[in-house]
């Protein structure tokens, strides 16, 4: 207590040092004026007395430093000087200021970005919900290890017997339209299981959120909805007496209960929903049958589940994988080999995480190199300056200063410079954070993502991580520098030294070393990314999507019957057709290499027996007879689907299959004729469509095929409206509002779009991870051309002594400027071999990455096929050297151009 | 060397109390004569350390000081116990008395035995 208080007063006496200095030299006066007064008295002379006073006192300075020491706190005080110290020598060189400030900007902004995105999607992805330390995602596992979404009658029987689980929900994210007919709003929502919002532990802005009364799984009883905070205020101006009035959702009337929190936005992270409705109102909402609500097949529904409270995810893992196996059996029909597993939140592979976590990792990856050349930079440029600043601290040394102390006042400056990087640094950041959703593809996926950008602990701390790593990483070896310092030989050698030490040369040429090492790395990652991007993007996808335009409808928001549906799309292709500049006309329910997951169906197909746990899930599309020759898509045997295709009880049900379908399951049998088994009956092969891309460009050709859309098409299937047209797509764009107006004027054409647009989102991850590994490759460069230039101008600089003694001798400017080069070179093919071996390291690394927006094995990886590529490696070794020389040369050249006799007289 | 120091300051932080308890309020010149004649001219005081020694016991509250003048008009810093600084002198007395006593029985010569 008595030391706090103590504490206290030394701190307060750092403000006010002058005050207590001179009141103690006052005190000292008067003490040495009482002392000698005595001495005085006891028959001294004044001088004597005043003599023997200072004797017995031990030296006015002496007490005053012991006073100081303890009348303040030494090492506070100490770092104050240095801090001053610090500015004014920043003050004093601006322009070794800005450029070392600016550098550290650039680094600290680019990892504290980075690490704000990942912060915000991968570490604390879901905003509102009671201790999300708890929460995990359940995921339905097929045969192969695929992880796929859940079956509604499966979550009850998850519900009902896991014990370890504190509540599991279910949660499916639509389109819905909000708003009665014209004035309709399009709006991304959740169907949820009723226990939702208690699983998540979310709590009401206002109203209330579904009761356990509501929690029932019977179709269509509780027509309610819950809003979010941002939809209540944006719609509602955040009026309370909405609570308990219906709105019109897809053209249903749905009660509002509540407003939920303000930071909840619902199950999947970085995305935004605005409504939440319970999954059991789908058959009144879309118009899904109620058998398809207990149909264990039907695997759409995401699943999200508490622990209890000391229950590790391995033992809830356990119990669920022991009741999915016995499922398994017990369903064996739809469920054979299936299981069930739990995984951490931001493991989850729904959403835009799983297309983020890829490239995101990478980026921060790339960000620390950037760092690393950063600190690189800093530590050369302040190795620079202890140099110039030797005379300075050879000085100080000698007057008695510790070695430790100036070693600290280096660091204290280092310090200096990266936290006013950091500060400027962070100061960008949350505007940086914002390009996040321009990394999105666009479309629905772009409107939904939604990102708390606000720096919060977790940022700021990273921050002063990374700040005080940088600041040490830069400071540390120009402090030991100082620490080694050789007084008395410094001192004596000072003025006439040819060159800087060697031990400091040495060091400075693995920072260089280094910097080139890792500029490499960046080049390399740049050079493998761009030309895995471009290769894909030459890839065909064996389609063509020129000219035409596509509109996803979704017409259950209309509240439309299935019947009605088909009868919309073929009236409207049949009058698009008519339209003039338009040559084909087709839809479909998937739209390929759309970044919406595909479906599949399992199928068992005749002659062929599967492996055990063999996949039989294959990918499909639901299409109309008109598609394929829409898209250009040949078909190579047997024939198209027609409008004879249809419903009718006497047409069989059809299907085409693609080339790679041929070759895994017919082994060189006439597929034509070929009964296969899907949705509950037979299906007759009657073409073979030519393989295209269906969901990356990168991917390997999956088998997949076709059935047609009158026989198959069901209400929670997809409706994507395709135009193909002589000129631009865009051109039929007002016809076709026109004409679906004229069907229905409660249909509204929210998002048309030119296929070819739509599907580059399948390029995206790719894009991004190129786009920003250029981007900072070419900063890393631009900073380590600078270090090099840097470093070699200075060293050449202190060459310049040696240089005119050479030339005194009779060296030729030639051989001057050879021998600066040659050292130059040296330094950076050292420098390359070491990024060489890194940068092979950080491909094989890199190469492994992928990214997916669905477990259900398709994705594709961001490298392209495989990482090497030693042409990118050569060329950015030999862009480097170029750089270096360049670096080299120029001061060579002043180097060479020096007069002797002057370069003799220096110093 | 560090404890040493300790053991130095905390004996002469308790005679600079203990003194200031018997005289009243004091100079810092005249705390020095005091302490040094108390101890039979044994003690041969550095004047210069005796200060960061008051410094320390103002700080935790111990002793106050205010400007005044000496008996002989001199403009001198005079110190005086707190109430405090009365509760510290006599807790740290009786520890020194139990040390002293703890250690006496140590340096004479067993008798009992």
């Amino acid at each position: 207590m008595r030391q706090l208080r103590a504490f206290a007063h030394r701190l307060g006496n750092l403000v006010r040092r002058n005050r207590g200095e001179a009141d103690f030299g006052a005190e000292l006066e008067s003490h040495i004026a009482l002392d000698t007064d005595a001495g005085i008295r006891t028959g001294l002379d004044p001088a004597e007395a005043r003599r023997q006073a200072l004797i017995r006192l031990g030296g006015a300075e002496q007490a005053k430093q012991a006073h100081r020491d303890r009348r303040t706190l030494p090492w506070a005080e100490d770092l104050i000087h240095d801090l001053r110290y610090g500015v004014r020598m920043m003050a004093r060189n601006p322009s070794f200021t800005a450029v070392a400030v600016l550098t550290m900007a650039i680094g600290i902004g680019a990892t504290a970005t980075a690490f704000t995105w990942i912060n915000g999607v991968l570490l604390r992805p879901l905003g509102g919900v009671t201790d999300p330390n708890h929460l995990v995602v359940l995921e339905t596992v097929t045969p192969n290890g695929e992880l796929v979404p859940n079956s509604y009658p499966d979550f009850i029987d998850f519900r009902d017997r896991l014990k370890l689980l504190d509540g599991i929900a279910v949660t499916r994210p639509t389109a819905l339209s909000v708003g009665r007919d014209d004035h309709a709003d399009r709006v991304w929502g959740e169907l949820v299981s009723g226990n939702f919002f208690q699983v998540l532990g979310v709590t009401p802005e206002a109203g209330r959120l579904f009761l356990p009364a509501e929690f029932a799984d019977a179709p269509g009883k509780f027509p309610i909805v819950v809003l979010s905070d941002r939809y209540w205020r944006s719609h509602f101006n955040a009026d309370l007496s909405i609570i308990g009035r219906t709105i019109p959702i897809n053209q249903h009337e749905l009660t509002v209960v509540g407003v939920a929190s303000p930071s909840f936005h619902g199950s999947l992270p970085v995305t935004a929903f605005d409504v939440w409705i319970p999954y059991m109102e789908q058959p009144a909402l879309n118009g899904v049958q109620e058998w398809m609500l207990r149909d264990r097949h039907n695997r759409n529904m995401l699943g999200i589940a508490r622990l209890k409270q000391s229950v590790s995810i391995e033992q809830a893992r356990g119990e669920l994988k022991t009741l999915a196996d016995f499922m398994a059996i017990a369903n064996s029909n739809v469920s054979e080999g299936m299981s069930a597993t739990l995984v951490p939140l931001s493991e989850s592979p729904h959403g835009p995480q799983g297309l983020l976590a890829g490239p995101l990792r990478i980026l921060m990856g790339v960000c620390i190199l950037v760092l690393l050349i950063v600190c690189a930079n800093v530590a050369n440029l302040l190795l620079a300056r202890a140099t110039v600043r030797e005379k300075e601290f050879t000085a100080r040394l000698a007057l008695g200063a510790n070695r430790s102390r100036l070693a600290r006042q280096v660091l204290t400056e280092s310090l200096l410079l990266t936290g006013s990087g950091a500060l400027l640094g962070l100061a960008v950041a949350p505007w940086m954070s914002h390009a996040l959703r321009s990394l999105m593809p666009p479309g629905p996926m772009q409107q939904l993502v939604a990102m708390d950008t606000r720096p919060d602990l977790a940022v700021l701390a990273f921050t002063a991580g990374v700040c005080i790593f940088a600041a040490v990483t830069a400071g540390l070896v120009p402090a030991l520098q100082v620490g080694r310092l050789n007084l008395s030989a410094r001192l004596n050698a000072g003025a006439r030294s040819g060159t800087a030490s060697r031990s400091r040369n040495r060091l400075r040429s693995i920072l260089v070393g280094a910097e080139v090492a890792l500029a490499l790395v960046t080049l390399v990652g740049a050079g493998l990314f761009a030309r895995g991007f471009f290769e894909t993007m030459h890839i065909d996808p064996g389609f063509n999507p020129d000219h035409v335009l596509l509109n996803q409808f979704y017409l259950n928001t209309n509240g439309y019957p299935l019947a009605q549906r088909k009868e919309f799309c073929r009236r409207l292709a049949e009058r698009m057709q008519a339209a003039p500049g338009v040559t084909d006309v087709a839809y479909s329910d998937g739209v390929p290499l759309n970044f919406e997951p595909s479906w599949w169906e399992e199928l068992k197909i005749e002659g062929y027996g599967p492996r055990p746990n063999e996949n039989m899930s294959i990918f499909r599309n639901v299409i109309s007879p008109g598609y394929l020759p829409l898209m250009h898509i040949p078909i190579v045997e047997g024939r198209n689907f027609t409008e004879a295709d249809n419903e009718d009880k006497t047409s069989p049900d059809v299907m085409i299959v693609n080339e790679a379908f041929v070759r895994r399951f017919f082994h060189g049998r006439d597929p034509i004729g070929t009964r296969i088994h899907g949705w509950g009956s037979w299906f007759r092969v009657v073409g073979v469509a030519k393989d295209s891309k269906y969901h990356y460009l990168g991917e390997s050709t999956p088998a997949y095929f076709y059935v047609p859309f009158r026989q198959i098409y069901r209400e929670d299937m997809n409706l994507a409206f395709y135009v193909r047209t002589k000129g631009e797509p865009d051109s039929v764009l007002s016809t076709l509002r026109a004409l679906v107006r004229g069907l229905d004027p409660n249909v509204t054409v929210f998002d048309a779009a030119p296929l070819k647009e739509y599907i580059g989102a399948s390029l995206y991850p790719q894009k991004i991870a190129a786009s920003l590994m250029c981007g900072l490759g070419s900063i890393a460069l631009l900073l380590a051309a600078l270090g090099l230039y840097s470093v070699m101008a200075y060293s050449v600089a202190q060459r310049t002594q040696e240089i005119g003694v050479r030339m005194a001798l009779g060296a030729r400017p030639a051989h001057v400027l050879g021998m600066v080069i040659k050292q130059g070179l040296a330094l950076t093919a050292g420098g390359l071999i070491v990024g060489t071996a890194l940068a092979i390291a950080m491909a094989r690394a890199v190469s492994s990455v992928s990214f997916s927006n669905s477990a259900m094995g398709s994705s594709a990886t961001l490298l392209g096929d495989g990482a090497n590529h030693p042409l990118i490696y050569i060329a950015a070794a030999a862009f480097l050297c170029v750089i270096a020389t360049i670096a080299c040369v120029l001061p060579a050249r002043r180097a060479a151009a020096i007069d002797p006799m002057q370069a003799l007289r220096i110093e | 060397m560090g404890d040493k120091t300790d053991v130095w300051q905390g004996t002469l932080a308790l005679m600079v109390l203990r003194t200031l308890e018997s005289m009243g309020p004091q100079h810092g010149y005249g705390l020095a004569r005091r302490i040094e004649q108390t101890s039979g001219d044994l003690l041969q005081l550095n004047y210069g350390t005796l200060y960061p020694a008051l410094l320390k016991l103002e700080q935790e509250g111990y002793i106050k000081s205010s400007w005044g003048t000496s008996e002989n008009n001199r403009k001198a810093k005079f110190y005086d116990l707190t109430k405090a600084g009365h509760r510290q002198l006599k807790r740290a007395a009786a520890e020194w008395e139990q040390t002293t006593a703890i250690l006496a029985r140590f340096l004479t010569p067993a008798e009992e035995a």
